[in-house]
């Protein structure tokens, strides 16, 4: 992204170049939710701005947001990437059978956080720790789980396919097992 | 401390609009929290309608006010009291006058030359309420630029009020130095026609008109920068209304603002004030304490509140 889009972005949600994504997040809920309100702080400025003004604020609110997010989200599986290849990578083990836990120990090996992965994939923290702990009762349907699977094992440059494979073997292993209990 | 050493005095002034916002408390506080830190701090009341910053030092019977420097001749030297905390003195008010009093133009630049003059690290003036012109040249004397407004809807209008008049004033100067001044004025007086709401509106329009007006006034208004402390804050919502503030100063009357912090309500301090030993370093909680040492830190290095500092509001 070009510095000064990415510098007016930051401008937008009134924050320094450069600031944590914790940041950035609370910044846009608290703008959107103050500039789509009534509030009594607000409301006594309404005579101030013209309505086109004050939709287009709301707009360039939630464009600075999603242009961050995608901004943060990009720049950090690169990082990454470059740390894992140049350092970690030899520590991770075989694997004959990439299963929930094998996900984790090369997750744990490369040094990465859940938070981080949910961040950059899209997966929600629940479902990521359900896939490790391999609960998947707790998981939606198999199509979902196949896309998580391959998402996760991506950002952690592993061979997708395989890993899907493997996974997706596990799951439906446990619940073939699962229906022959219930029927 | 290096004595030899040319200093540069820091001048802080603090307004804010509304009256009864605790702008003499947050002052008084700011100025006991430098003194600390072992700064030379001079705090000059220049609330000439309704002076009372002796009396958060004690101070009951003033010998000599502000007013002696207009009336007697005195130099504003001569009129610094000592308070009974190390490294503070203050120039106080009149309060003995019967008459509000009216300083004209050439008094008001007279003024500014001496207080720029004083000898001290700090200098902390302390502004009345409303938005005379007296009250607004004054707070643009100075280099920090800080409000105070209580988490109320009518302290925070009067808030937006004052920092819309400093900045237009500062904005009026600038126009007339580059020859924009009538036509600012013209196209304000008929806003409607070009469907002008506000300062940020009429900027936008005259920097569309004449597009060497952004690049003067980012030179020229690049510092210019509110620092806005909410006082009496009593819990976590409140806390976040100074966000909101923040942000529609900036979007709204386009200024750079910073929240520099807040100071939480304290039910025990009016009490202490009413004790006549009352002074800035006994009579305030530890919570106090430490809110103002945030907002000190802040005000001096310009960092302010982080968003996301808070959670679960």
């Amino acid at each position: 992204m070009d510095e000064d889009n990415l510098n007016r972005y930051y401008e937008t949600l009134e924050l320094k170049p450069h600031a944590s994504f914790s940041e950035i997040k609370s910044a846009y809920f608290h703008l959107k939710k103050l500039y789509s309100s009534q509030s009594a702080v607000l409301s006594i400025m309404m005579a101030e701005i013209s309505e086109t003004r004050s939709e287009r604020l709301l707009a360039q609110i939630e464009e600075a947001y999603l242009e961050l997010k995608e901004y943060y989200s990009t720049t950090k599986i690169e990082k990454q990437q470059v740390t894992r290849d140049r350092v970690m990578r030899k520590n991770i083990p075989e694997f004959e059978v990439f299963s929930g836990n094998a996900l984790k120990l090369t997750r744990e090996v490369l040094g990465i956080s859940l938070e981080e992965i949910a961040l950059a994939t899209g997966i929600p923290l629940n479902h990521l720790k359900s896939i490790e702990m391999e609960r998947f009762d707790m998981l939606p349907p198999g199509g979902y789980i196949r896309i998580y699977v391959g998402k996760y094992a991506e950002y952690l440059s592993l061979d997708s396919k395989r890993v899907t494979e493997d996974y997706m073997k596990a799951v439906a292993q446990k619940r073939h097992a699962y229906d022959r209990y219930r029927f | 401390m290096d004595n030899n050493k040319h200093k540069q005095v820091k001048i802080w002034a603090i307004g804010g609009g509304k009256g009864g916002t605790g702008k003499t408390f947050v002052l008084s506080q700011l100025a006991n929290c430098l003194a600390s830190k072992g700064k030379q701090v001079i705090l000059v009341d220049t609330d000439f309608g309704g002076a009372n910053l002796h009396t958060f030092f004690g101070i009951r019977r003033n010998p000599a006010s502000i007013m002696n420097f207009f009336e007697k001749k005195e130099s504003l030297e001569d009129l610094v009291i000592e308070t009974p905390i190390e490294n503070l003195s203050i120039i106080p008010g009149n309060s003995a006058s019967v008459t509000p009093a009216n300083i004209n133009h050439a008094q008001k630049i007279k003024l500014f030359r001496h207080i720029q003059g004083l000898a001290a690290d700090y200098i902390l003036l302390d502004l009345g309420g409303g938005t005379s012109i007296d009250t607004i040249d004054i707070f643009l004397l100075a280099d920090r630029l800080i409000v105070v407004a209580v988490p109320e809807v009518t302290a925070i209008e009067n808030l937006y009020q004052f920092i819309k008049s400093v900045y237009f004033r500062k904005l009026r100067i600038l126009f007339a130095r580059y020859g924009l001044k009538d036509t600012a004025k013209n196209i304000w007086q008929n806003r409607e026609k070009y469907e002008i709401k506000g300062i940020a509106d009429l900027l936008e329009y005259l920097k569309k008109k004449f597009p060497h007006l952004d690049k003067i006034i980012s030179d020229n208004l690049a510092d210019f920068t509110v620092y806005i402390i909410l006082n009496k804050v009593r819990n976590p919502r409140e806390v976040q209304e100074g966000f909101s503030i923040k942000s529609i100063c900036i979007k709204y009357i386009g200024v750079n603002a910073r929240y520099s912090g807040y100071i939480e309500y304290d039910y025990q301090f009016w009490r202490h004030l009413s004790l006549i030993q009352a002074t800035p370093d006994i009579t305030v909680s530890y919570n106090i304490k430490n809110d103002v040492m945030k907002i000190t830190d802040n005000i001096i290095s310009g960092e302010q509140m982080r968003i996301d500092s808070l959670k679960n509001v």
